[in-house]
């Protein structure tokens, strides 16, 4: 079978029979695990499901195959970007099929909590921290998301992103004066 | 993968903290997040993209459900999403694509603003526009056929003179 990086990207976008042939026999695993997963919270049927993953393949090719003209080979690879593309069409979908419900035991417990109104939260002041570790900071605290999946999104190893939540937190302690662990 | 999580005491510190930020991140392009999400982006550039994402919880678990399917063998997909996405490109499209180019490159390659074969597109204009005026003079059959047309309604109709003739001798014969 071809790989998606194999694909003509010149022929596929003049519509070439078997160019896109191959690219949806190369595609639909991809999308395919995307769109479930995109949609796992939505709780919708198997029909809805496919309904959602044929969009994107419909997205693709509309309008003289628009969409994927835009996609550049030189700036990401094709299976990163028609993830993407494929994430975004299926929420599209189902926010247009039906209101989202997720499963309590799914919402992280930061969601959950009610907050007390008066309490108003000490502002980090911009430059105290960098965006780094700021993302790395939201997606353990509030994502609750474990090291390793943070290091994998970063692609960077396990000891870094623990490296750089510490630094992070020495500053943010130094700043509002408490005491480091 | 690690089950590693974070100290309860840094948490609480972190959510009795805002981030702050005077501007919104500006809107990111399908592309420009793939490139983050392979690491490809210069560290002024990554830091654009980790300041949006971060500040969007939405964007925020696509790229983590995204970095995690990226990084996994995938299943196949039903049979069925294939032959259905097949046959939204069919072999009528793709022949009208190609006529349409076929079309398109010739305009586009006479009128095209850049100097590039400038005299080659002149001396093709100037022959397409001889052989139209040529055929346009030569053309003078088609006056004189218009007209024969102009005046023949004004020409004795002897044929359908002889025309009526004829059946009246057929209707008098009885045949």
């Amino acid at each position: 079978m071809t790989e998606l990086n194999q694909i003509d990207l010149r022929a596929l976008s003049v519509g070439n029979k078997r160019t896109w042939d191959a690219f949806v026999a190369a595609a639909a695993p991809l999308i395919n695990a995307v769109v479930r997963r995109a949609l796992a919270s939505y709780r919708l049927n198997e029909e809805d499901v496919m309904d959602a993953a044929q969009d994107v393949f419909v997205r693709l090719c509309a309008n003289d195959f628009r969409l994927l003209k835009t996609y550049d080979p030189a700036r990401a690879g094709l299976s990163t970007w028609l993830a993407v593309v494929a994430r975004s069409a299926a929420i599209d979908h189902a926010r247009r099929r039906r209101q989202a419900t997720q499963p309590i035991d799914e919402v992280p417990e930061a969601l959950l909590g009610v907050e007390d109104r008066h309490v108003e939260k000490l502002k980090i002041p911009q430059g105290l921290l960098t965006e780094r570790q700021i993302l790395i900071l939201k997606c353990l605290y509030d994502e609750e998301r474990d090291v390793a999946e943070v290091a994998q999104l970063l692609k960077i190893d396990a000891q870094t992103v623990r490296s750089t939540h510490h630094k992070a937190l020495l500053r943010l302690r130094a700043h509002f004066g408490e005491e480091t662990p | 993968m690690s089950t590693e999580r974070t100290n309860p005491s840094d948490k609480e510190l972190w959510r009795s903290l805002a981030v702050g930020r005077d501007v919104a991140p500006a809107p990111l392009s399908d592309l420009d997040f793939a490139a983050w999400l392979e690491g490809r982006l210069t560290e002024t550039a990554a830091a654009r993209i980790e300041a949006a994402v971060a500040g969007d919880p939405e964007m925020r678990r696509a790229a983590l459900e995204l970095a995690d399917i990226l990084g996994k063998p995938l299943p196949a997909a039903p049979a069925r999403l294939e032959v259905r996405a097949r046959a939204l490109v069919g072999f009528e499209a793709e022949r009208k694509v190609e006529r349409t180019a076929g079309r398109a490159s010739l305009f586009d390659w006479l009128f095209a603003k850049d100097r590039r074969f400038g005299m080659q597109r002149v001396v093709a204009l100037t022959a397409a526009v001889v052989i139209a005026v040529s055929g346009f003079m030569l053309g003078g059959g088609l006056g004189e056929t218009v007209a024969q047309e102009r005046y023949a309604a004004n020409w004795p109709r002897t044929t359908d003179t002889n025309s009526n003739e004829l059946t009246e001798f057929l209707v008098s014969d009885s045949l």
